[in-house]
């Protein structure tokens, strides 16, 4: 075998290597609530607006409240410390990056399904 | 009616894309060549059907025949006739068709262009797909499982259980369910069309290369398919910018790009179709490129598809804000995807052999190892990317339900791969137009482009004092590539300008690296006391009701109607008024924000974004409200804000709630209000301005005061000059360890107007006043802003559209030497 030949070889399977560390080390498994509340650093939750329950803004945090189900059921409070994303109300889900503290699940980033390739024909009347 | 006859239009479609295919294959295969007319008959009648289906699509849509549901999906009577026809592709299945006809329109000219030894062929290829997309759309049942999903289906077929088509099969809805308001923006109109020319382009180089790879005429298909290719990135980069533009200046994401999971779905792409289109340009000569130009030809298809799949299929549900959700087309996408891997990669196995192989190395400052060493690097950019955006997939690997990689994952490694490149831009440009191919020659030609970067850098570094030593890396060889690839061009420019596409999108990559080092800048504005509030949250010194530390900073400024406040210790910002104008939709309201730059010391200007209700999205009494922000763009940096909310919006939500305005017409009754320095209320006639509020010795007061203050309200009668002030006090007394409070009102005016000073905040300076004997009391307006300075946002496009310049200069002049190669062939 040609010497660049092998070089290259190691070189791409140490920059696969480094790649694959760095990308399983970049990742998260989505939780629940009560899994979120005994971690450390930023979780991801999956759930859905409890319609039901107070929602709004707080005007001297500056941030939107809202509560949510996540998909084992627990529902907590969420604080976003940013503006209610648009579709928010008709979303079909979010998701929720942030921490659990004390019963407060505070978030600095929201994905809102967009439901115009969500909606199927949900309100006929 | 009229829609069973699309339905059967992409039926025979179909059909007719099956006997293309056969019927170009045996032609291929030197079977019978009398099929040739006839297989190009198929081939045009099969895209006049494609053709026809889609005008019947439109008609359907112009017409609001509700009865379908991809028109009543998509949507609704009082869309304007520009987002009707952005509806045709607002959906799956449209826009699956859209990408069909296009692909259609492109195999006409390919059918006119392309030179008899590839057309049989290549043709194969371009008939393979199209039945395959074509497939997504049949919408029929074959043994219990559905193939496609039509879009001239019912509403009633795709609802089959719904309750109003038991009680009555000949329904049809009033209205539809609407364009979402967030799409209903101009760029809409643009946006999706060019990304799928970009896309049905993109199989151009694909059929070639595996026409290539079959007649094992491994160099020629290089010449004719170049242009394509070109072509095919250019599409994809301004479908790329466009994306990124809308998200920019419509959508309130905060920027131009996210890596979100759909938006590197066409990146990539893009990087390894570039990474083809280097090495295609060395392998004519030499055997170096022949076998990674197939290899990035077939691959750079095969990442279409396979974005394709992972955007359509469901798979990245949870991953992205864009993705659609499965039409029951995930096995039929993940088939296409696969074939096409089969295909494309089982075809160049089993001619590997035969094709020309590198026998020696190359010297390193070679034009073959440089371009094809650029080409890796472009690639393996793209791998990377791709492996991030298939973490739904690569994910389970390592953990459970995994979730995309942070955005860090992204950046850090972007970022060396951009460096690199950054530098050779330079040194390939040198090796390619000079033979520069010793190490001594390559430094003096790179030693002035590398003096004027250092001193570019060093300023930065102290004049804007960066610290990040990997900013000062990406600074370093950002300029570099700037000054040098300018010295190249210029050096071009006096020998042959046709030459000069190579350089110009080189030149456009070194802006993009500048521009987007801008991003790592970007800077909320705020004011004074949400600063230190901030610095206090990051010190984990404000501790929460709750007894932990406050975990999060404040990203918005609250603006008082006329009251400037200084952001960022920079810009005076002034909320001026806000108005419902209706402009571009129904209820959407204009703030205007007056702005003066005070270190500049410039003119004063004015920002006007909107807000406005998503009626369209409304469910009964729930409407939503979204912005559209603002940006001032300037070379340096942009300003960006948006509206987060504002009293307008409450009082119109309160409105179309039905919530009735509380009317203050009992005059016993009264209203707690509190308000900061500065602020005022009116008052009926009068406004009152809260100026200040003074500590009294409590010993000057009556027995057992602990705690004094007097306020300073100013009051002034609407439409008079002359003001005066009342002070009305708050007290607290002890008397047995009791604290009890003590506030007298005070009256104000000849209407009977009292004030009464309730409570006082001394941390924030508020204070509590209650008014009584008011009828009417307007607050002030407010605003919440979230206003953001972005520097150098406007270097990004002016990279972008060099890199497209560059390109289209490029296919200029290959579709010329295309053509005039075949003239020459002609005249031979």
């Amino acid at each position: 075998m040609k010497p660049r030949l092998i070089v290259g070889l190691v070189m791409l399977v140490g920059f696969t290597s480094l790649l694959m560390l760095n990308f399983s080390s970049s990742i998260d498994s989505y939780v629940n609530f009560e899994q979120a509340e005994s971690a450390f650093g930023n979780r991801h939750v999956i759930g859905t607006w409890e319609k039901d329950l107070p929602m709004g803004f707080d005007m001297t945090s500056k941030s939107f409240y809202f509560h949510m189900k996540d998909e084992a059921g627990n529902v907590r409070k969420v604080i976003y410390n940013k503006a209610k994303p648009a579709n928010f109300e008709d979303a079909d889900q979010l998701v929720v990056k942030g921490k659990l503290q004390s019963g407060v699940f505070y978030s600095d980033d929201m994905l809102v399904k967009c439901p115009s390739k969500y909606n199927d024909a949900k309100v006929i009347s | 009616m009229i829609g069973v006859i699309g339905h059967y239009a992409i039926l025979l479609a179909f059909i007719a894309a099956v006997l293309s295919t056969l019927f170009y294959w045996r032609i291929s295969n030197g079977v019978n060549s009398r099929l040739e007319p006839f297989a190009k008959w198929v081939f045009f009648a099969k895209s006049w059907l494609i053709v026809i289906a889609s005008g019947i699509l439109v008609h359907l849509l112009f017409e609001h025949a509700f009865q379908y549901y991809y028109v009543f999906n998509y949507t609704s009577k009082d869309l304007q006739p520009k987002y009707l026809w952005a509806s045709f592709y607002s959906g799956q299945e449209g826009s699956l068709l859209l990408w069909i006809l296009f692909t259609a329109l492109v195999g006409w000219g390919l059918i006119r262009w392309t030179e008899p030894m590839y057309k049989a062929p290549v043709m194969t290829f371009m008939s393979l797909t199209q039945a395959f997309l074509i497939s997504m759309l049949l919408g029929i049942e074959i043994f219990g499982y559905t193939y496609g999903a039509s879009p001239f289906r019912l509403l009633r077929e795709h609802l089959p259980n719904a309750p109003i088509f038991m009680s009555n099969p000949d329904f049809i809805p009033a209205d539809g369910s609407g364009l979402n308001d967030l799409l209903r923006s101009p760029w809409i109109i643009i946006h999706p069309p060019v990304l799928f020319l970009g896309f049905a382009m993109m199989t151009v180089p694909f059929a070639f290369a595996l026409a290539a790879v079959w007649k094992k005429q491994f160099r020629e298909w290089v010449r004719p398919a170049l242009p394509w290719a070109l072509a095919a990135n250019v599409f994809l980069l301004t479908a790329i910018f466009l994306g990124g533009y809308w998200a920019y200046v419509t959508l309130s994401f905060g920027g131009y790009w996210a890596w979100d999971p759909v938006e590197n779905a066409s990146l990539v792409p893009w990087l390894v179709g570039t990474a083809g289109i280097h090495t295609m340009l060395i392998q004519r000569k030499r055997d170096t490129g022949v076998v990674s130009s197939i290899v990035f030809a077939v691959l750079a298809f095969v990442l279409i598809v396979y974005s394709t799949f992972l955007t359509r299929s469901g798979i990245l549900g949870e991953a992205s804000v864009h993705s659609f959700v499965d039409l029951g087309l995930y096995n039929q996408l993940l088939g296409f995807m696969l074939t096409m891997v089969a295909l494309g990669f089982g075809m160049i196995l089993w001619r590997l052999k035969e094709m020309p192989s590198v026998t020696k190395d190359a010297p390193i400052l070679s034009r073959d190892f440089m371009v094809f060493a650029s080409a890796m690097t472009l690639f393996l950019l793209g791998f990377v990317l791709i492996v991030g955006t298939s973490s739904p997939i690569l994910g389970r690997l390592f953990v459970d339900n995994p979730t995309p990689p942070s955005i860090d994952f992204y950046n850090n490694w972007s970022l060396p791969f951009g460096v690199v490149i950054a530098i050779k831009t330079v040194i390939g440009q040198w090796v390619w137009w000079r033979r520069t191919e010793t190490f001594d020659d390559l430094a003096t030609r790179i030693l002035l482009p590398l003096i004027f970067a250092s001193v570019v850098t060093i300023s930065a570094v102290i004049f804007f004092d960066i610290r990040n030593i990997s900013y000062m890396v990406l600074i370093l060889s950002a300029t570099f590539s700037l000054f040098g690839n300018g010295q190249i061009l210029i050096g071009l420019i006096r020998k042959n300008p046709k030459l000069i596409g190579g350089s110009i999108s080189h030149l456009g990559f070194a802006a993009l690296m500048i521009g987007f080092l801008g991003a790592g800048f970007d800077k909320p504005l705020l004011d004074q006391e949400t600063t230190e509030y901030n610095q206090a949250v990051a010190a984990g010194q404000v501790m929460g009701e709750d007894g932990f530390p406050v975990m999060q900073a404040i990203e918005m400024v609250e603006l008082r109607q006329n009251e400037p406040k200084l952001l960022g210790d920079r810009y005076m910002v002034t909320y001026i008024e806000a108005k419902i104008t209706n402009r571009n939709r129904p209820g959407e309201q204009e703030y205007t924000l007056k702005i003066e730059d005070i270190k500049a010391g410039t003119q004063p200007f004015f920002m006007i974004p909107t807000a406005y209700p998503m009626i369209a999205n409304a469910n009964a009494g729930n409407v939503s409200w979204t912005v559209d922000p603002e940006v001032r763009t300037g070379f340096f940096s942009d300003i960006y804000a948006y509206v987060a909310g504002s009293s307008h919006v409450e009082r119109e939500r309160e409105r179309m709630a039905g919530v009735e305005e509380i009317a203050l017409s009992d005059s016993t009754k009264l209203k707690t209000f509190s308000l900061k320095k500065d602020q005022s209320l009116q008052v009926d006639g009068y406004d009152i301005t809260f100026k200040e509020f003074e500590m009294v010795d409590p010993s000057t007061m009556e027995a057992n005061t602990t705690i004094a203050v007097r306020s300073v309200l100013e009051i002034r009668a609407l439409g008079s000059d002359s003001t005066f002030t009342i002070n009305p006090m708050f007290s607290i007394i002890r008397e047995d360890s009791l604290a009890i409070t003590k506030s007298e009102p005070l009256a104000f005016g000849n209407s009977g107007h009292e004030v009464q000073f309730v409570n006082v905040n001394p941390s924030s300076g508020e204070i509590e006043l209650i008014i009584g004997g008011a009828n009417r009391i307007i607050e002030p307006d407010w605003v919440l802003l979230t206003i953001e300075r972005k520097p150098l946002v406007a270097v990004v496009w002016l990279g972008t559209f060099l890199l497209m310049l560059g390109f289209s200069i490029a296919i200029y002049r290959r579709w010329n030497e295309t053509k005039g190669y075949e003239k020459s062939d002609a005249t031979a």
